[in-house]
């Protein structure tokens, strides 16, 4: 049985035609289920829960990254499979699992390419694709063996699952959502007007592999998880391999 | 054995120009180092320093290819290379060692098996049964 998690900005008028679209061709397909549809009044992690007691065998949910961000956290606690039919603005993460928007995911679903991967957790909480610091003013301890300084203050650091989203000068090997590793990664910014136009080299990255770390800083520094919640330092980072079993497309970029 | 070039569908760990590592530094899989690390350096697989790095550790790898600055013992299961550029500063022990001209080396340097030692040993053993008996 598929459970249908439709997110709350789907009821805007514009959607009604995709989703019809998506409804239509989920049965043709014969996976069709019970729709639910989120709202800020409705407890996500009740309804989840209630229904896999119920017997639901698949999640699906229909939005976009935040949408599944929020749901990776009460997922994660099941041993269901997760899917995903991106729709709207934002859906990098869909396009990392080779997902395609709208009504094209349907046969995604129904070809029920299944893969576990790794989740990280940051104080509690689950994410999915990554975190991003925002001030690299920061002191990174991995593993309680080493500490990871920045040596310029201009520079961008993310710990990623996947290779970062939307990041062109990002690497295409290293970032493995299955290799039971997190990735640190680390590019120095360009703030020189002459250097705007140059892309960084490879060499002047770094990607570092952890299991587990600390990242410290003197003042408050937001670290952003998926692009959607914000926590402040200090915080532990940690992988949790092989945690979430999700339906992934022929083009993944893993 | 260590390329050069060409060999970003092997790396796992990068550690760049701008970032200083100071600890244990173990890692699983190839290591390229273009940065500071200081403490310890260790890996099972290969291990590149670049020309601009600076290891102020003990480092110890399957193979080494060095073209910067080490300041601390080597100690390499397989193979290491020196480059024109590198510059090491403490005792080094390989399978096999190349060395460019130009390549600064101070320290003790050991290569190949150490068959003479196994033998000393096997020396002592017979003696420390032999000497029982005697008695």
């Amino acid at each position: 049985m598929y459970l249908y998690l439709y997110d709350s900005f789907l009821n805007n008028k514009k959607f009604t035609q995709a989703l019809a679209k998506i409804e239509t061709r989920l049965t043709d397909l014969g996976i069709g289920g019970k729709i639910c549809r989120l709202s800020p009044l409705r407890n996500m992690e009740e309804l989840i829960n209630d229904e896999v007691k119920a017997g639901v065998k698949t999640i699906v949910v229909v939005g976009n990254d935040k949408t599944l961000s929020q749901i990776v956290n009460v997922a994660a606690k099941h041993e269901v499979p997760m899917g995903l039919i991106p729709l709207g603005p934002e859906n990098q993460i869909a396009q990392a699992l080779g997902i395609p928007q709208g009504e094209a995911a349907c046969e995604i679903i129904a070809a029920r390419i299944i893969k576990k991967i790794d989740l990280g957790r940051i104080n509690n909480l689950y994410f999915l694709s990554g975190v991003k610091i925002s001030d690299s003013d920061v002191t990174i301890e991995c593993e309680d063996l080493y500490r990871i300084t920045p040596k310029f203050k201009n520079a961008k650091i993310s710990i990623c699952n996947f290779k970062p989203l939307n990041d062109i000068t990002a690497p295409k090997c290293g970032f493995d959502p299955e290799d039971g590793f997190l990735e640190i990664f680390i590019q120095p910014l360009t703030t020189h007007v002459f250097n705007f136009f140059r892309r960084h080299q490879p060499s002047d990255q770094s990607i570092i592999p952890f299991k587990r770390l600390t990242i410290r800083s003197k003042g408050s520094v937001p670290i952003i998880t998926d692009g959607q919640k914000v926590l402040k330092t200090p915080v532990k980072i940690e992988i949790v391999p092989k945690k979430l079993r999700i339906i992934v497309g022929k083009h993944r970029n893993f | 054995m260590l390329k050069r070039e060409g060999t970003s569908n092997e790396i796992e760990t990068v550690i760049g120009p701008s970032v200083h590592v100071e600890g244990d530094f173990v890692a699983v899989g190839d290591i390229v180092i273009e940065g500071t690390v200081s403490g310890k350096l260790r890996t099972e697989n290969n291990l590149r320093i670049g020309e601009n790095a600076k290891i102020f550790a003990n480092v110890s790898a399957a193979n080494i290819l060095i073209a910067g600055e080490v300041q601390g013992n080597i100690k390499v299961k397989d193979s290491l290379e020196l480059t024109g550029s590198a510059r090491v500063f403490g005792d080094i022990k390989a399978n096999t060692l190349t060395i460019a001209p130009g390549a600064i080396l101070h320290g003790r340097c050991q290569s190949g098996e150490e068959k003479k030692s196994k033998l000393e040993k096997i020396d002592d053993k017979e003696k420390k049964l032999v000497e029982p008996l005697e008695k």
